[in-house]
């Protein structure tokens, strides 16, 4: 297939601060595309490039062909952006903003954007002020998605919506799949990107560091589980189970915590075992992620092998 | 030092306004208080100085016109209240402001009570306009001391104190009213409505016999008991503190509604006062089918009308109210203007001609037109750059609508509300004209009132054109920093007899003298091309820029 996303070599800066540099990957036509990354990593400043909100210092960026700064306006009629943080006229109702950028777009289809109001749930006779974060959200998603765009870029589009209206999200982000169309969605959550995207592009520090299919996430997955036992807590037989990088016993002496990377599939089996009486699993954040994974790593050049090597329990 | 508390913090927030307004006003009482010899170089000068006052007693009351400190008193009558433009803005930015932003919720998570974040809030507020009053005490008192008036030091800093305890009434007013309204705007704008109704309702008694139960519900009359820069006068302890009370009652009701109101939220009203809700049922919202939602320009129309509105009946109501006054007190202007060689001198420059005629008097009063359209250009122009910091153009932007024709729209708008404002002062001050008798050339009329459009234009284009490089405020503060200084060339500039080249560096220059000589066409065409030059640059630079947040 052909790319309909691609960068090569995209560099921006702000002054003497870094944005992103020689950020290069491709999208192709009909997938959903994620780009993840920790907070501040420059996964906003990428997308404001591609919006040709920001004019990138150096590298290229093409969609379905076209420049993104030169031909940013051919690019704008094919694309439906959701900004990272959606800021609107106060005054104006949901409806309204709605209305406007419907104009804006040289008209919509009020049937598709009737459903999508439904779908979401939102009600669109209130003004932006009284909206919450999650009902902005909505908006915005609204407004992306309203003129059925062959190219969705969309900045942490989940941030704010309840886990029924995230179900929903998910469902129209595989609607658009189906249909062949593509999505570029930002996060800084890696299950979202796990359950809605084909494949990944990790950035850290305004480099990418990485770029395949979803599935290669695995080996940099993790989960801290907790399990309080009956009895006293079986460290051994957890020490050497496959994925187990840590294993902690807490005060009490009952209860074992755990790091585990890729799947906690071995861990429930061996702990199905014994008598539990509690057992949690929490997915840590990515910043803890990278910051466990990357430890002492620099950019990401040539450091993938030492990486790896890095993975190991501690 | 300065981070360590929300008192030092908002005090250091407010370090250029503290200089800004006290230099600037203290600047200005310097110069019309050493201006005062000129003035009355004659005794006919002075006599018709002294009759002339008691016809704009509206102005203030005029006692002791013919000495440094009675002339300031009077000439800078309510229009020092100006300085009350700050405190309202703070009033309504210190809490609502930042509710908008949604700073203040950080603010109060810290382990500090509501209360006391208020009150360190207030007492910065109070120690700024303390600091500006000391400086315009100072100022006033340095020039009061070269052409040797009557005033002391100490009566310098009392004009100063009771400049800022009114000041501080106002910033109290915003600060209550800011507990009703949803947006800071709307404080501001109700309560510098107030502030206009207040000097109004402070006017009747000077004008109307009989009326001062009317005027002492306007805390600007209790402003006025006292005038410390009139020795004999004197300051009115009871009306300072009659404003200290003021202040405190509407501060404590502020603080106390806030105790109790939920952050984000105005003061929930009572049913009966609160407007009718239309119900409307999520499915009937769409489409809305308005046509203030077709495009840029539109939309950008639609937003500027509430101001444009109130900014007409401000420009068009005084060019007619010019009329009337000038119609009324012909006589005894023109005396007082011959038998003062600087005064005339200044009449020369400004107004532009002879000043035998009410219309050269009245050409002197419509300079003041493109000063007003200026400031409302100013207001819009930061509006635009707020508009891209705040990140109001990010979507806009995403939409198939190149940034040029985003730009141009934007301005195009704030256009057609300068055209409109020009238009409206026409036909008023042509009805003004019919009405009260005084003959105008119709042709120079519409000269001289359509002639502000392309200054209108002009600071919009300015504005626009810093806006590329500038945030908002530092944009805003530089358009106001450049009108005031085109101000004090052509309009203080004659009295402190600075040479007539000097003028040229006034954009009011090039208004010229259009209610006499009709209109300047190479003046205009001058402007317009600067205008137009200005925009390009602009347009080029929005064009390139990264859109910020």
């Amino acid at each position: 297939m052909a790319a309909i996303l691609e960068t090569q070599g995209l560099t921006k800066s702000y002054g003497s601060s870094r944005g992103i540099i020689d950020v290069t990957f491709a999208v192709e036509e009909g997938e959903v595309f994620g780009f993840l990354g920790p907070n501040g990593a420059g996964k906003t400043t990428t997308i404001r490039t591609l919006m040709a909100l920001l004019k990138a210092d150096a590298g290229m960026a093409r969609i379905a062909g076209m420049d993104v700064w030169q031909q940013s306006i051919e690019i704008k009629r094919i694309v439906g952006y959701l900004p990272g943080e959606l800021a609107l006229d106060p005054n104006l109702t949901g409806g309204q903003i709605l209305e406007y950028f419907g104009h804006l777009r040289g008209g919509v289809d009020q049937t598709y954007l009737k459903q999508l109001i439904d779908r979401l749930g939102f009600d669109p006779t209130r003004k932006f002020r009284q909206y919450s974060s999650g009902n902005k959200r909505k908006l915005g998603i609204v407004q992306a998605f309203m003129h059925r765009p062959r190219l969705l870029i969309l900045d942490e589009p989940t941030n704010g919506l309840d886990p029924l209206n995230q179900q929903e999200f998910d469902r129209m982000i595989t609607e658009v799949r189906e249909e062949g169309r593509t999505v570029f969605l930002s996060s800084h959550i890696l299950t979202e990107v796990e359950q809605t995207c084909t494949r990944v592009a990790i950035i850290r520090e305004g480099r990418l560091v990485r770029v395949g299919g979803v599935t290669e996430l695995k080996d940099i997955k993790r989960h801290d589980v907790t399990i309080t036992f009956a009895e006293a807590a079986p460290v051994e037989a957890f020490k050497d189970l496959q994925g187990v990088e840590q294993v902690e016993v807490m005060p009490d002496g009952h209860t074992l915590r755990l790091a585990v990377s890729g799947g906690v599939d071995m861990v429930i089996k061996m702990a199905a075992r014994y008598a539990i009486v509690t057992l949690t699993s929490q997915e840590p954040s990515l910043e803890e992620i990278f910051l466990r994974y990357y430890e002492g790593d620099g950019p990401a050049a040539g450091g993938q092998t030492t990486r790896e090597a890095s993975h190991v329990v501690r | 030092m300065w981070f360590g508390s929300v008192y030092l913090k908002t005090l250091r927030d407010f370090r250029i306004a503290i200089f800004g307004w006290g230099i600037g006003l203290g600047l200005l009482m310097y110069a019309v208080v050493t201006a005062i010899s000129s003035v009355i170089a004659t005794p006919e000068a002075r006599a018709s100085l002294v009759s002339l006052a008691g016809s704009f007693a509206w102005i203030a009351e005029p006692i002791k016109v013919d000495t440094a400190g009675g002339y300031a008193t009077w000439k800078y009558g309510f229009t020092i209240l100006v300085m009350a433009l700050w405190p309202i803005l703070v009033g309504s930015r210190m809490l609502r402001g930042e509710e908008e932003r949604g700073s203040l919720d950080m603010l109060l998570s810290q382990p500090r009570g509501r209360g006391l974040v208020v009150l360190e809030k207030l007492a910065a507020m109070w120690t700024a306009l303390l600091a500006m009053a000391l400086l315009i005490g100072l100022l006033t008192y340095a020039g009061g001391a070269r052409v040797n008036a009557e005033f002391t030091l100490s009566e310098s800093l009392l004009f100063g104190l009771n400049l800022a305890l009114i000041c501080g009434v106002f910033g109290s007013i915003a600060l209550l009213i800011a507990q009703f309204t949803q947006e800071r705007r709307t404080a501001s704008g109700i309560t510098g409505g107030l502030l206009a109704l207040f000097i109004v309702v402070d006017m009747i008694h000077r004008v109307i016999p009989d009326t001062d139960w009317i005027s002492r519900l306007s805390p600007v009359y209790y402003y006025n008991l006292s005038k410390p820069l009139i020795p004999s006068y004197g300051s009115n302890p009871v009306a300072m503190l009659v404003m200290v009370a003021l202040s405190v009652v509407l501060s404590g009701a502020a603080i106390w509604l806030f105790l109790r109101r939920d952050v984000g939220a105005p003061v929930a009203l009572p049913q009966w006062l609160q407007p009718p809700k239309r119900a409307m049922r999520p499915e009937q919202a769409l489409p809305v089918n308005a046509w203030s939602l077709r495009s840029v320009y539109t939309r950008s129309l639609a937003t500027i009308a509430v101001p444009t509105f109130w900014w007409t009946v401000v420009i068009a109501g005084f060019s007619a109210w010019m009329i009337f006054i000038v119609q009324q007190t012909e006589q005894k202007l023109r005396t007082l203007y011959e038998g003062s060689p600087l005064l005339k001198d200044l009449l020369t420059k400004v107004g532009g001609g002879d000043v035998n005629t009410n219309a050269t008097l009245l050409s002197f009063f419509f300079v003041f037109l493109p000063v007003l359209l200026m400031a409302f250009a100013v207001t819009q122009a930061g509006r635009w750059a707020a508009d891209e910091e705040d990140g109001l153009q990010e979507l806009v932007l995403a939409t198939p609508q190149s940034r040029l024709s985003v730009v141009l729209a934007r301005y195009a708008a704030v256009a057609t509300a300068t055209v409109i404002i020009a238009m409206v002062t026409l036909a008023l001050t042509t009805l003004a004209s019919a009405a009260s008798g005084l003959a105008l050339n119709g042709g120079n009329l519409a000269a001289a009132s359509l002639s502000i459009i392309p200054l209108g234009l002009l600071m919009a284009a300015l504005g626009y054109l810093f806006s590329g490089w500038l945030r908002a405020a530092v944009d805003t503060g530089l358009l106001s920093f450049l009108l005031v200084i085109w101000f004090f060339i052509t309009f203080v500039g004659p009295e402190l007899n600075w040479p007539a080249g000097v003028q040229r560096l006034s954009a009011f220059y090039y208004y010229g003298t259009p209610l006499l000589h009709g209109l300047p066409l190479g003046d205009m065409l001058l402007v317009l091309a600067i205008t137009v030059v200005a925009l390009a640059l602009a347009s080029a630079r929005f064009v390139r820029k990264d859109i910020g947040r």
